[in-house]
């Protein structure tokens, strides 16, 4: 009798014994530190990237190979940046970060009066290198420090010779812009012109539209009805491309047309590979991030003084059709 | 010895230790909680009071540029000096996450600070065109300063949202433990009271059968309590109590036997007194007569008559005097030849006698005439009743501490019933013509003289007659018989 009630008693009493052990495990294992405050703050440089178009694939690949780089530098990069093309907002940004005393800026390079007044007079007022990267902003006009990107001169004279190869030497041919001209835009078209200028036979017409969808279709139309006999559309600006082609292939069939882009926009390598684009140049976007956090840690570091003002050219690839299969 | 005392006062000191690690504990996780609370509480209050406090020298530096007074510029270089003690607090936020937002946060912070400065410069010089380029530079970093808290506020939470859900999650695994501890507690006391108040009822619950027993009267059992308390010691002089009872008792029933004893021989001697008594008629007329027989006898010539006659007398003196005294065996084994010459007379050569005496045991005391009776009781049953006659033997022999007295006889033997009413002292009806003194009467005197039982054994021998054998021990183990008689 009482050995059977002290071992019912005993036993219950080993089975709550042992889920209050487990308990009490989980309630250690439960608890997390919080994060340990720093009294010091990092030493290392502090970098920022400004793009304009933040999760497009072009800037993520930027955006990796400079974290990479950074990585491997140990520097402190953070990628800021607005999304579609916010020019309001990625300025404020371009802001914020000379407030708050980065070390150095790595920016998208945008050709305009606000950009560069904050770059050469705020930035260079509190002495933040700024190193323009993808889109170049000329060096009198913003006082960066360098270039990280293609030479857009480079990848027009490419197109301009893939267009001859592909066309002949005679034809009309469309060179579509974008209204605001930026700094690259005109080095392309520069690049497209001094190689088709030594052919007599070839006519250029080139029209530039605003970047809203309806803008890009009316432009388009419009220089198709003025030049019907249009062989070869060039689209100097990734971002009209995609509103270009649908156009087209709207009025008539696409493949009688030679049609040549950039691949700074995601819409570009799907239209290459469906065939609805010959060729587009494309560009090295990860090498741009590295190159650009190596050069101004360079420059930091006081290694590379001073940085070369031309800029540092990055790998530009004409990819055709077939390639992009 | 543990206590009881000890044993109540350990497990309320158990129960009192639990309860109060309990206590502690919670308290210390209530401490701890709190205090984390309190920890990011202040982190996002340090925050906003950048945002406060930023927009506070701004409003000023607002008032200031309108109206330029020195009580103004006064509010504003306060709402600066808050402003830069928000900063150095903030600055203690610092942690891996955030240490890019942060050092941005503070450089705008200095840069705020700057423009502000700037702005009042140039007032102070009276160019309000750069006065008021710097005023709208503070308030757009006014503004970046408020976006950066919430940006900051947003890597706060995304820093410690897996410290905030462990808080959450520890809190209800704390719920759980609570449960579960008060479940083991619970049975653990349990067992633990029973175990304590078993440790207490179960001697008691022995001692309360001990008790049972000694009131039903078993004083023998001996009372065994498994415990080291109180009650251990309450069962040790329970045990001794009992001891003692019993050694009472023993002794209290020695004594009633003793004082039976003595009332049996007292009846015994007033019997015997009054046969003497009763034989005591005339002794002196008869012992004349018998004199005169004798003497008569002897000078008509029957000088065998006239030594029969001596013999009868000597025998019935004998019977008379010595009955209720210690008499040596030789007189015994002397009374005994002075009988056997008698039934010789009357038996003549049917009656035939051998005697085995070792001279030196005849010494020995025993209680007068013993041998007699026996000798004639052989001699009624054995010789009497046959033709032919028998023979008696008396074999005297000594036994180291005892001497041993047999008297055998080749008759027909007796009854195992008589035998048994003999060795049990019963009473017979007396046969045949003895001399007045039963077999019984005999067996009763020898235990009472000698106080031991086995002083005596009759048996039929195998091949036929009776064997009695006295076995008298050479020392007497008291005086009883002696005393007793004296005071009869």
């Amino acid at each position: 009798m009482h050995k059977t009630i002290s071992l019912a008693l005993g036993s219950i009493c080993a089975i709550f014994l042992f889920f209050t052990m487990i308990s009490a495990i989980r309630f250690m294992q439960s608890a997390w530190q919080p994060p340990q405050t720093q009294e010091e703050s990092d030493e290392r440089y502090r970098l920022v990237l400004i793009t304009q178009d933040l999760g497009t694939p072009f800037w993520n690949k930027v955006g990796e190979g400079a974290e990479e780089e950074a990585e491997r530098l140990d520097v402190n990069l953070e990628v800021w940046g607005t999304y579609g093309e916010d020019r309001e907002d990625f300025l404020k940004q371009l802001e914020i970060a000379i407030d708050s005393g980065v070390d150095g800026i790595i920016v998208q390079g945008m050709d305009e009066d606000a950009f560069d007044n904050l770059t050469k007079v705020k930035a260079a007022f509190y002495g933040i290198p700024v190193i323009t990267v993808a889109s170049d902003v000329p060096m009198s006009e913003s006082m960066r420090k360098t270039y990280v990107g293609s030479d857009a001169l480079a990848a027009g004279k490419m197109i301009a010779n893939r267009l001859i190869a592909d066309m002949g030497e005679e034809g009309v041919v469309v060179i579509m812009g974008d209204d605001r001209e930026e700094y690259d835009q005109r080095r392309r078209l520069e690049g497209i012109r001094s190689v088709l200028d030594d052919y007599p036979g070839i006519r250029v017409e080139y029209t530039v539209t605003s970047d809203e969808g309806e803008e890009i279709a009316a432009a388009t139309q419009e220089v198709m009805n003025l030049s019907p006999d249009v062989s070869a559309f060039v689209s100097v600006d990734a971002n009209l491309t995609a509103a270009m082609v649908r156009e087209i292939g709207r009025r008539s069939q696409l493949k009688p047309y030679h049609i040549y882009s950039f691949d700074d926009h995601p819409d570009i390598l799907p239209l290459l590979r469906q065939g609805k684009l010959d060729a587009v140049v494309e560009q090295s976007p990860s090498e741009m991030g590295e190159i650009g956090v190596r050069m101004m840690v360079r420059w930091l570091d006081g290694d590379t003084v001073p940085l070369d003002a031309e800029g540092y050219p990055t790998d530009i690839r004409l990819l055709t059709t077939e390639d992009a299969q | 010895m543990i206590g009881i005392q000890r044993k109540i006062w350990t497990l309320t000191a158990l129960i009192m230790f639990i309860m109060a690690s309990i206590w502690i504990m919670l308290t210390y996780y209530n401490q701890k909680t709190q205090d984390q609370y309190n920890d990011i509480l202040q982190r996002y209050l340090h925050m906003n009071e950048v945002t406060a406090s930023s927009r506070q020298t701004v409003n000023s530096l607002n008032i200031y540029l309108l109206t330029p007074t020195e009580g103004n510029l006064s509010s504003l270089k306060r709402n600066e000096q808050l402003l830069r003690e928000a900063r150095s607090s903030v600055a203690l936020l610092r942690n891996e996450e955030n240490d890019f937002a942060l050092t941005s946060y503070m450089n705008l912070i200095d840069s705020l600070l700057e423009a502000t400065d700037r702005s009042v410069m140039f007032q102070s010089e009276r160019e309000n065109e750069d006065s008021s380029k710097a005023f709208a530079e503070a308030t757009r970093i006014s503004r970046y300063i408020s976006e950066m808290t919430l940006q900051l506020i947003d890597i706060e939470l995304n820093t410690y949202e897996r410290f905030y859900r462990s808080i959450i999650e520890q809190a209800e695994e704390l719920k759980k433990l609570g449960i579960w501890i008060l479940l083991s507690i619970t049975f653990g006391l349990l067992l633990f009271a029973y175990w304590f108040s078993l440790s207490i009822t179960r001697p008691v619950e022995q001692l309360t059968k001990a008790a049972q027993e000694l009131a039903k009267g078993k004083f023998e059992r001996q009372i065994v309590v498994n415990s080291s308390d109180e009650i251990y010691f309450l069962a040790t002089t329970f045990e001794r109590m009992r001891v003692s009872i019993n050694n009472l008792i023993v002794e209290m029933q020695e004594k009633a036997r003793l004082e039976s004893e003595l009332q049996k021989s007292r009846l015994l001697l007033q019997e015997s007194q009054l046969r003497s008594l009763q034989s005591q008629i005339n002794p002196h007329f008869l012992f004349n007569i018998l004199d005169t027989l004798s003497k008569k006898s002897f000078l008509e010539g029957a000088e065998e008559t006239s030594d029969l006659l001596v013999s009868v007398a000597g025998l019935l003196r004998y019977n008379l005097k010595r009955l209720d005294r210690a008499v040596t065996l030789h007189d015994e084994v002397r009374v005994m030849r002075q009988y056997m010459e008698i039934q010789s007379a009357r038996f003549t050569d049917r009656l035939r006698l051998v005697t085995e005496i070792d001279e030196r045991c005849l010494s020995v005391q025993m209680p007068g005439l013993t041998l007699q009776p026996i000798v004639e009781n052989a001699v009624i049953h054995a010789i009497e009743p046959s033709e032919s006659g028998g023979t008696i033997t008396v074999a005297i022999t000594d036994e180291g501490d005892r001497v041993a007295v047999e008297i055998a006889d080749d008759g027909p033997g007796m009854d195992e019933d008589k035998i048994r009413g003999i060795l049990e002292e019963r009473e017979m009806q007396p046969e045949g013509h003895s001399t007045g003194i039963g077999f019984g009467n005999v067996v009763r005197r020898l235990r009472l003289f000698y106080g031991v039982t086995d002083v005596i054994d009759v048996e039929n021998r195998p091949g036929g007659g009776v064997r009695v054998v006295l076995k008298l021990p050479k020392t007497r183990r008291s005086d009883t018989y002696d005393k007793t008689a004296d005071r009869g």
